[in-house]
């Protein structure tokens, strides 16, 4: 630390309290969410209640409901999605970074196709999901998440690409290497740490989404948020299911936000900043 | 910025190279953006019923007529505005506080950042549930607890709703500004507050005239995101007010849903969702002249 970089002792008190102040305003909702799902109905109705003998009934009863093919569905469909996302953005955001191609115009492209608003795509896929009678499937559900997904994860790839030094490619090229082979042996796997947490980052987003979920997916291709929706229209008596619910989606976005975070500050400074 | 390519590099064939590696992703762009963007203006210019699809005729602008002069597109348009502008310029100013407290620490610094972002990363629609009984009269532990107090606020009465909904907002969104800001933080320059440092300014003063104006283009392309994305609230609406009370939380995401798919008017939505891609479209030029600007 640089010497005009120290605090007052007033200053540094406040500093941390404020910090405590955002860790509690963040944590205790997620803490009354955790003892609501252990909560029998009748604790349920004492809010501020934090004694009570804990059950299980609420887990096992979600436990045994659909929620395991809805978080089997989720999965299914950010997996496929981020597959795809990569397989074009990959050669694409390498092609972008090194070559410059098209210039200003493909990094426009890709900005204007980030914007784009759901509520306009949402109707024309909808009606030609209709169309091809593959609504209610998962497939327009995978195609709508495409529409968001991939211009991300290109643009935080570029960025990734920009960092590698042209040199290692060149010495490829003069050990004999295609460019191809170059792109694939030498190039990929100087970006795989990015390619992670880019694929990790789109991951949580096709995940959360719950608008194209709820107009593109049927009765059983439904997602995680669609079912935890559900339990809404049953109110204060599903309040201990539907605490479950909220925390079998969110624990594994939190854990896998754990492992990108440092990364993330990164992907932001290099890729949506700069530009 | 450019990088200097060896005379190996660049031949004839690269010049092809280069466009295949970018083809795919053209092509893709083109079948899930450009298809149904072009399907999507031709419904708004159409009179389209799902039930009888062959019957669609030419209507030329009448959709947006009938859109613009509908009392309801307005109030709905103001309900998002004011959203947007309640739960963005919170998150701004606190996002901006908590960054730089957070920029600062030394002692469990990624255990901290981990808690504090993580709002950011749970689906929208279980943060809407979550509240909507946290806040719940009889059943959430906010106003139970402000009863101990003698203090009753009702958070989803037809005063305060949209109030509230912002402040959910806030609550899973300041974690993304803090992300943009810290990520802006990191890549400051270190002379400029030296020189002041030597020149004795207070910390204010170097806030005010160093820190922000360095941040000034971080902070407008965290604004512009998270406008973008704020505009687009839909799952709070959904899980705890349906528009309601009376229509003071109808916003377009979610009129636009109920236009499409609860009545099935669909070329009335493409209509509305095209004036939502205008004001985006004006806001994005807005923002790249303003940068332009800067940088030159």
């Amino acid at each position: 630390m640089n010497s005009y970089q120290k605090e007052t002792f007033l200053f540094k008190t406040v500093r941390i309290l404020f910090i405590w102040i955002s860790i509690l305003t963040v944590l205790i909702p997620f803490i009354w969410v955790i003892l609501s799902s252990f909560k029998s109905p009748s604790d349920l109705s004492d809010a501020t209640n934090v004694f009570f003998t804990p059950i299980l009934k609420n887990w096992i009863n979600v436990f045994n409901s659909g929620i395991p093919i809805n978080f089997i569905n989720s999965f299914i469909v950010a997996f496929i999605t981020i597959l795809i996302s990569l397989i074009v953005g990959l050669p694409a955001a390498y092609s972008i970074s090194k070559f410059k191609t098209g210039g200003n115009f493909t990094k426009l492209g890709i900005l204007i196709a980030e914007v784009v608003p759901s509520a306009t795509l949402v109707v024309p896929i909808f009606l030609a999901s209709y169309y091809l009678e593959i609504n209610g499937s998962i497939l327009p559900v995978i195609f709508a998440h495409l529409t968001f997904i991939i211009p991300i994860i290109t643009w935080f790839l570029i960025g990734f690409f920009d960092a590698v030094p042209n040199s290692l490619e060149e010495q490829a090229l003069i050990d004999g290497c295609t460019r191809f082979g170059a792109l694939i042996k030498i190039i990929i796997p100087q970006v795989l740490p990015g390619v992670g947490a880019a694929s990790i980052f789109g991951f949580v987003l096709s995940w959360n989404d719950m608008f194209y979920a709820l107009i593109l997916g049927g009765e059983n291709t439904q997602t995680l948020p669609m079912a935890i929706a559900g339990f809404n229209t049953f109110r204060g008596v599903q309040l201990g299911e539907m605490s479950v619910a909220i925390l079998v989606s969110a624990i594994p976005t939190i854990i896998l936000s754990f492992f990108i975070q440092k990364r993330l500050i990164k992907m932001m400074g290099g890729g949506a900043i700069k530009e | 910025m450019s990088k200097s390519s060896s005379p190996r590099l660049t031949n004839d064939s690269v010049s092809i190279y280069k466009w295949k590696l970018l083809f795919p992703l053209i092509l893709i762009l083109f079948v899930i953006l450009v298809f149904p963007l072009g399907y999507s203006l031709w419904l708004a210019f159409h009179d389209f019923s799902i039930i009888d699809p062959d019957s669609n005729r030419f209507v030329g602008i009448a959709q947006f007529q009938k859109v613009l002069t509908n009392p309801m597109y307005w109030t709905v348009m103001k309900n998002t505005f004011l959203f947007v502008l309640i739960a963005v310029s919170v998150e701004v100013i606190l996002g901006v506080l908590i960054a730089l407290a957070l920029s600062k620490q030394r002692i469990l610094k990624n255990f901290t950042r981990a808690i504090i972002l993580a709002p950011m990363f749970v689906t929208p629609i279980a943060v809407g549930l979550m509240f909507r009984f946290i806040l719940n009269n009889q059943l959430g532990f906010i106003p139970a607890f402000l009863a101990k107090f003698n203090i009753s606020i009702d958070f989803f009465g037809s005063n305060y709703t949209l109030l509230t909904l912002a402040l959910i907002d806030v609550w899973q969104w300041t974690p993304f500004i803090i992300l943009m800001i810290l990520a802006g933080l990191e890549s400051l320059p270190q002379d400029p507050f030296e020189a002041a440092y030597v020149e004795g300014a207070n910390k204010l003063t170097v806030f005010l005239k160093i820190t922000l104006p360095l941040l000034k283009p971080v902070l407008l392309v965290a604004i512009l995101i998270r406008s973008l994305d704020a505009l687009k609230v839909f799952e709070y609406v959904y899980a705890i007010t349906k528009g309601g009370p009376g229509t003071s939380t109808e916003t377009l995401q979610f009129y636009i849903h109920k236009l499409g798919f609860g009545y099935y008017r669909l070329s009335e939505a493409a209509a509305v969702s095209w004036t939502v891609v205008v004001i985006i479209m004006i806001g994005l030029i807005i923002m790249l002249k303003s940068s332009k600007k800067e940088s030159s």
